[in-house]
C-alpha cells in the first residue's frame, strides 16, 4: 500500500457512515485489504504451554516482504541453542491454487530441504497456530455471516461466522467452522474461535494486545488455546518485539541462499 | 453363650413375633414404604466394564494410569480391521477412503483415525522432503497404485498396525475420547471467559464413560455392517469393542440369572413345602431385599462390574435360607394343631437367634473382601453383606407381618405325613451311620482333605477376561484374527521422564530407546509376544532417511543433539500432528507403547517388572520409568486379587471362629466347629487344583463365601445339637434329634443353594461356569460334612470328654 496514513484518516473518517450497511462478505473484505506492513522485521518470542502450566520457549526472527500480492517471509531461529541458526524461508502465494513453497534449513545437517504439503491444517512449529491461521483465506471458500455484534476489551466488534464452502477447504484448513471477532474501528480480527474438524477440539485465538507501529494495527501478543471439552490442552503464546516496517529489505533476503548463510 | 443369654434371646424373639403379630399392617406398610422410597432412587444403577474399573480409584497403578490418559490418551484403540484379496486395487481403496470418512465423519468421542488413507507418509525425493498423508494423491492408474503399494509394504511403521505382512488386511485404528464430555455443555463462544474454565474445572473428571464407549461401538459396528462383503471383511477388535460385549454379555447372563434362581428357588421351596405360601413369601422377601440392595447400591453410585453381575441371583438363593428356616418349624407347629399366633412366635423363638447368626457368619464371609484391593471385590463384599443383612431384618420383620395377613390351616392328608416319614427316615439312617462309623468317617474324611490339600499348591491363578467370552463369540473371532494377523490389539505403554525440558534431545536416550526397540520386538514366547512397538524413534527415524535422501542406511537415530533437535523442529513443521501421541510438548517426556495379542494378565505383571529394568539399565537412573496402559492394569488387578484373597480368606477364617466360638460358648467346640467349616473349602479349591481349574476374578470368591455359608448348616447342627445333648446326655440321640428337626431344613436350603450357584453354569462367559459349578460343589460337601463329619466329630469329641470325666 503506498498511501497508507491517507488510507488510514480516509477509513476513520468514513466509517462510522459505512459501517452498519456492511455485509459480512464486505466486512472479511476489509480485514482481508487492511494494511498489514511491508518490509517488516520483528522478533518473536513463541511460549509452548501444556495444560500443567509447563512453558517451552523458542526466540525468532522474523522477515517479510510483499511481492506483488505474494507474501515472503524468513525467519531465523535464535534459540534454544540446539536450534539456533535453523532457517525457515515461505513464499505464500496470492492465487490459491498454488501450493505454498518452503524451504527449511538445518545447521546440524548444513542442507535446505524443500517441504513439500499441500496440507495447512498442520501445526505451525509445534504450536497451536497452524499454517492457514498464518496466511491470509481464499474469502470465496466460506459463507459468512454477520452473528452480532460485541465489544471486546472495549471495542466494537463484528462477530462474522464463516463456513466453508466445500470438504477440500475443511480438509486443507483442519476447521470446520470459525467464528471471527471483527473490529469496527480497525478491521482487525481480535478474537476466533476455530471448531478443528477432527477430534472435537476447539481453538480460541486472542490478540490481547494490539499496538500501532509505523500507522499499522499490529497484534504484538497473540494468544492460541486448543480446548476439549471446555478443558485447555495446550497454549500458544506468541508475543512481537521491536516490530519495524518499511526497512530496506531487498530480495536477496528472501531465497535459498540467504536461508542457508544464516543471520 | 450361656443358656440364660439365650433364653433371653429366643424370649425376644417370641415377644417380637408377637407384636409384629397385633400391628401386622403398621409393620407390612412401614416395610413397603421403606422399599418403595429406596426403589425411587433404582434408575441411577449403571454398569462399568472397563479395565480401570477394576481397580478402585485411588489406587497407585490407577493414578499413574490418570496421569498417562491425561497427557497421551485413551491407549486402548479401537481396530477395525478389514481384509480383501488386493488392497491396492483401485475399487478396494476408494471403498476403504468412504468407511473411513464416514467412520470420521460419525463416530461419537472419536479423538483421531488413521488408516492407509490418512497415514504418515514421510519421504525424502531429491532436494525435497515430503510430508503427506499416504493416499494424499489420490492414485488414478496401475502405475500410481504400484508405487503407493510399493511406499506401503516398505513402511516398517505400518507394519503390524495398519497393514499386515501378507498384504491381505488393513486396520482403522480409531482413539477415542480419553474423557468423558458428560456435564460439558454451553456455548463454546464463552470459551474466552475465564469463568467459563473456572466452571468446567468444577466439574470432576471421568474416563470416557461405559455407555460413551457402547454409542461409539455401536455406531462403528452400524457403519461397518453396511459395508461388509465377501471382499471387504470388516472385524472389529481392540480393547473398547471388549469392554463393550462383556458388558453385552453381563446383561444377558444378569437377566437370565435372576429368572434362573427365581425358578429354582420357586420349585425347591414347592417340593418341601408343598403349599404356595411357603413358596411366595420366602420369594417376596428375598424379592424385596435384593430391590432395596440395589437401591442401596445406586445411592451409593456403585456401577455393576464384571464380578458383581452375580449380586442379584447371589443374594436370591442366600437370602432365602433364612426364610426356610423360620417357615420349616411354622409349617410343622401349625400342623401339630397350634393356632397361627403361637405358631408364629414358636418358629421365632426356636429359629431367630440361629437365623441371626447364620445371616452374620454369611455377611462376615463376604465383608471379608471389603477390604480388597479389585475394587469390583470390594463392592461385591459390601452389597452383599449388606443384602444378607437387609434380608434378614425382611425375614424378621416381614414374613411374621405377612403370614398373620394370609389365612393358613393345618393341611389334612397322609401323603405328606408320609413323605415326611420317608425324609426321616433317610435322617436317621444318615444319624445312625455318622455316629456308629464315626471312626470310618473320620478317617475318611481325613484322607479326602489331605489329597485336597496336596490339590491346593497346584492351583494357578488367572486373569483374563477376553477370553472368558467363548470362541463363538464375534469379538474373540475378530480378536483372535487381530492377534495372529496384527500382532494383537492389546498395549502396554512405559513412559520415559527425563524430568527436564528437551530431556529427549540426548541421544543416549533416543539411541538407547532404539536400542530397547530392537531388543522388545525380539521378545516372543508362548506367554507374551510383542507384535510391535511404537515411539518417538520411529519418528525420528523416518525423518533422519527422508533428510538423507531415502537411503536406509539413515533409519536410524542421529548421534548429534542438535541435529535430533533440528530433525524434530523439521517434523513439527511439516504438517504432521504425530509427535504428540509421542512426546510432551516440553519435549522432556516420551511414551513407548507396546502392541501385543491378549495374554493371560498372570504374565503382565512381570512383563511390567521385567520392562522397568530393561528401560532403567539401558536409560540410566536419571530417568523415571512408569509402566503403564491396560495391561499393565489388568497386571496389577491378577495381583490385587492374589493378595486379596489372602487377606480376605485369612479374615474370614478368623471372624468365623470367634463367632463360632462365642455361639458356642466354648474355644474347643467352636475350634472343632470349624473343621466341618473349612473342609468345603478346602476340597473345592484341591479339586481346582487337581483339575487346572484357574483361580480368577470370580472362583476367587469362592473360599469366603462357601465357609460364610457352609458355617449356616454347621451352625444349625451344632445349635441344635447342644440343646438336645444338655437335655438327654446322650450324643447318638441328640445327633437323631437334631438331624430330624433341623436336617430337612438344612438339606433344602443347601439344594436351593447348591441350584442357586448351578445355574451361573448357563453364563456366557466360561470363567462363570467354573464359579457356579464350584461354589455349587462347595455347598454340596459342606452339606455332606454337616451331615456326616460333624455328628462324627461330636460323638468323638464326647467320648473323650466322658472317658475324661470317668477316669
Amino acid at each position: 500500500m503506498k498511501y497508507p496514513l491517507l488510507f488510514a484518516v480516509l477509513m476513520i473518517t468514513l466509517l462510522p457512515l459505512q459501517a452498519a450497511n456492511l455485509t459480512a462478505r464486505q466486512i472479511m473484505e476489509r480485514v482481508d485489504d487492511r494494511d498489514d506492513g511491508d518490509n517488516g522485521i520483528s522478533d518473536m518470542v513463541m511460549t509452548l504451554i501444556d495444560k500443567r502450566g509447563n512453558k517451552r520457549a523458542r526466540k525468532i526472527r522474523n522477515y517479510t516482504k510483499d511481492k506483488g500480492e505474494d507474501k515472503q517471509r524468513i525467519m531465523f531461529f535464535m534459540a534454544p541453542a540446539d536450534v539456533k541458526d535453523t532457517g525457515f524461508l515461505t513464499y505464500d502465494y496470492d492465487d490459491y491454487s498454488k501450493d505454498d513453497d518452503q524451504w527449511l534449513y538445518l545447521p546440524a545437517l548444513g542442507k535446505s530441504k524443500r517441504i513439500a504439503s499441500s496440507d495447512k491444517s498442520g501445526s505451525f512449529m509445534g504450536s497451536d497456530f497452524n499454517y492457514s491461521d498464518m496466511t491470509s483465506k481464499n474469502l470465496d471458500a466460506y459463507d459468512f455471516r454477520i452473528l452480532n455484534e460485541k465489544e471486546v476489551r472495549g471495542a466494537k466488534t463484528w462477530v462474522i461466522e464463516a463456513i466453508p464452502k466445500t470438504a477440500e477447504e475443511i480438509d486443507e484448513t483442519g476447521y470446520s467452522k470459525s467464528v471471527l471477532f471483527v473490529r469496527q474501528d480497525n478491521y482487525m480480527v481480535v478474537r476466533a474461535v476455530l471448531w478443528v474438524s477432527e477430534g472435537g477440539r476447539i481453538k480460541y485465538m486472542d490478540s490481547p494486545k494490539i499496538e500501532q507501529i509505523d500507522g499499522i494495527w499490529v497484534a504484538t501478543k497473540q494468544t492460541m488455546t486448543t480446548k476439549k471439552n471446555r478443558r485447555m490442552v495446550h497454549k500458544t503464546e506468541l508475543n512481537f518485539y521491536n516490530i519495524k516496517f518499511n526497512q530496506p529489505l531487498d530480495q536477496d533476503m528472501f531465497s535459498l541462499r540467504r536461508l542457508e548463510k544464516g543471520l | 453363650m450361656h443358656t440364660q443369654l439365650r433364653q433371653k434371646i429366643e424370649d425376644g424373639f417370641g415377644h417380637l413375633a408377637h407384636l409384629i403379630y397385633r400391628n401386622h399392617w403398621k409393620v407390612l406398610l412401614l416395610v413397603l414404604a421403606f422399599v418403595a422410597g429406596l426403589a425411587t432412587q433404582l434408575p441411577k444403577l449403571t454398569m462399568d466394564t472397563s479395565t480401570e474399573g477394576f481397580l478402585h480409584a485411588d489406587d497407585p497403578v490407577l493414578t499413574a494410569y490418570a496421569q498417562f490418559r491425561d497427557q497421551f490418551g485413551r491407549d486402548e484403540i479401537l481396530a477395525i480391521a478389514v481384509t480383501a484379496p488386493d488392497l491396492f486395487d483401485l475399487k478396494f481403496l476408494n471403498k476403504l477412503k468412504q468407511l473411513h470418512e464416514e467412520l470420521r465423519d460419525n463416530l461419537p468421542y472419536l479423538d483421531d483415525i488413521t488408516s492407509l488413507i490418512n497415514a504418515r507418509n514421510t519421504r525424502g525425493e531429491a532436494s525435497t522432503l515430503i510430508v503427506e498423508d499416504l493416499l494424499e494423491q489420490w492414485p488414478e492408474d496401475a502405475a500410481a497404485l504400484a508405487a503407493v503399494k510399493k511406499r506401503a509394504m516398505g513402511n516398517a511403521f505400518y507394519r503390524n498396525l495398519l497393514l499386515s505382512e501378507d498384504a491381505t488386511t488393513t486396520v482403522i485404528v480409531i482413539k477415542t475420547d480419553a474423557y468423558s464430555s458428560l456435564g460439558i455443555e454451553g456455548d463454546a463462544l464463552d470459551g474466552f471467559d475465564d469463568a467459563f474454565e473456572e466452571e468446567t474445572a468444577s466439574i470432576a473428571r471421568q474416563f470416557i464413560t461405559d455407555e460413551e464407549n457402547s454409542e461409539l461401538v455401536m455406531a462403528a459396528h452400524r457403519i461397518a455392517e453396511q459395508y461388509n462383503a465377501p471382499d471387504f471383511q470388516i472385524r472389529i477388535g481392540g480393547g473398547p469393542e471388549v469392554m463393550f460385549k462383556l458388558k453385552q454379555v453381563m446383561q444377558t447372563n444378569m437377566e437370565r440369572f435372576i429368572r434362573l434362581a427365581f425358578g429354582a428357588i420357586a420349585i425347591a421351596l414347592f417340593i418341601m413345602f408343598r403349599r404356595i405360601s411357603g413358596v411366595l413369601l420366602p420369594l417376596l422377601v428375598v424379592f424385596l431385599s435384593l430391590l432395596s440392595t440395589l437401591s442401596v447400591m445406586a445411592i451409593a453410585g456403585i456401577a455393576f462390574k464384571l464380578p458383581t453381575q452375580i449380586l442379584p441371583s447371589f443374594l436370591m438363593a442366600v437370602g432365602v435360607g433364612a426364610s426356610v428356616h423360620v417357615l420349616a418349624i411354622f409349617y410343622r407347629h401349625l400342623q401339630q394343631g397350634n393356632d397361627k399366633e403361637e405358631s408364629i412366635a414358636y418358629a421365632m423363638r426356636h429359629s431367630g437367634l440361629a437365623i441371626v447368626m447364620t445371616s452374620l457368619t454369611t455377611a462376615a464371609g463376604l465383608l471379608s473382601f471389603a477390604g480388597a484391593e479389585v475394587a469390583p471385590i470390594s463392592d461385591l463384599g459390601i452389597l452383599a453383606s449388606s443384602g444378607v443383612m437387609l434380608s434378614l431384618i425382611f425375614t424378621i420383620l416381614l414374613l411374621p407381618a405377612l403370614l398373620s395377613v394370609i389365612p393358613l390351616k393345618a393341611k389334612s392328608g397322609s401323603r405328606a405325613e408320609k413323605r415326611h416319614a420317608k425324609m426321616d427316615s433317610i435322617v436317621i439312617g444318615i444319624a445312625d451311620f455318622a455316629t456308629s462309623r464315626h471312626k470310618l468317617v473320620l478317617v475318611l474324611s481325613s484322607i479326602i482333605i489331605l489329597i485336597s490339600i496336596i490339590g491346593t499348591t497346584q492351583v494357578r491363578f488367572s486373569h483374563e477376561p477376553y477370553k472368558w467370552m467363548p470362541t463363538s463369540m464375534s469379538v474373540r473371532q475378530a480378536g483372535d484374527f487381530l492377534d495372529q494377523k496384527m500382532g494383537g490389539a492389546s498395549v502396554v505403554e512405559v513412559v520415559v521422564d527425563t524430568g527436564r525440558e528437551n530431556g529427549l534431545y540426548q541421544p543416549h536416550i533416543l539411541k538407547g530407546l532404539e536400542q530397547l526397540k530392537q531388543e522388545i520386538e525380539q521378545i516372543k514366547n508362548d506367554r507374551i509376544s510383542i507384535g510391535k512397538t511404537l515411539s518417538v524413534v520411529d519418528i525420528i527415524r523416518e525423518t533422519n532417511r527422508a533428510l538423507n535422501e531415502n537411503r536406509q542406511e539413515f533409519y536410524t537415530v542421529p548421534d548429534r543433539r542438535d541435529l535430533i533437535a533440528q530433525e524434530f523442529l523439521l517434523f513439527e513443521n511439516s504438517g504432521s500432528d504425530d509427535l504428540e501421541d509421542f512426546v510432551d510438548s516440553q519435549f522432556s517426556k516420551a511414551r513407548f507403547t507396546l502392541k501385543m495379542p491378549w495374554t493371560d494378565s498372570i504374565y503382565l505383571h512381570e512383563l511390567s517388572d521385567d520392562l522397568r529394568k530393561r528401560f532403567q539399565q539401558q536409560l540410566g537412573d536419571d530417568v523415571v520409568i512408569t509402566v503403564t496402559g491396560m495391561n499393565a492394569i489388568l497386571g496389577r488387578t491378577m495381583a490385587a486379587t492374589i493378595f486379596s484373597m489372602t487377606e480376605s480368606y485369612a479374615i474370614a477364617a478368623v471372624v468365623i471362629t470367634i463367632m463360632m466360638i462365642l455361639l458356642l460358648g466354648s474355644l474347643r467346640l467352636g475350634l472343632i466347629s470349624m473343621i466341618p467349616n473349612l473342609t468345603p473349602i478346602i476340597v473345592t479349591v484341591g479339586v481346582m487344583g487337581w483339575l487346572d481349574l484357574p483361580m480368577d476374578l470370580f472362583t476367587i470368591l469362592i473360599g469366603s463365601i462357601a465357609i460364610g455359608l457352609a458355617v449356616d448348616d454347621t451352625i444349625h447342627f451344632m445349635h441344635n445339637f447342644r440343646r438336645y445333648h444338655s437335655q438327654s446326655g446322650d450324643v447318638d440321640d441328640a445327633v437323631r434329634s437334631t438331624l430330624l428337626t433341623s436336617g430337612r431344613a438344612m438339606l433344602v436350603t443347601s439344594i436351593v443353594l447348591c441350584l442357586g450357584f448351578f445355574i451361573y453354569m448357563f453364563s456366557i462367559l466360561t470363567n462363570l461356569f467354573n464359579f457356579g459349578l464350584l461354589t455349587g460343589l462347595a455347598i454340596a460337601i459342606a452339606l455332606l460334612a454337616d451331615l456326616f463329619l460333624a455328628p462324627a466329630l461330636m460323638v468323638q469329641f464326647y467320648k473323650r470328654e466322658k472317658t475324661a470325666v470317668e477316669d
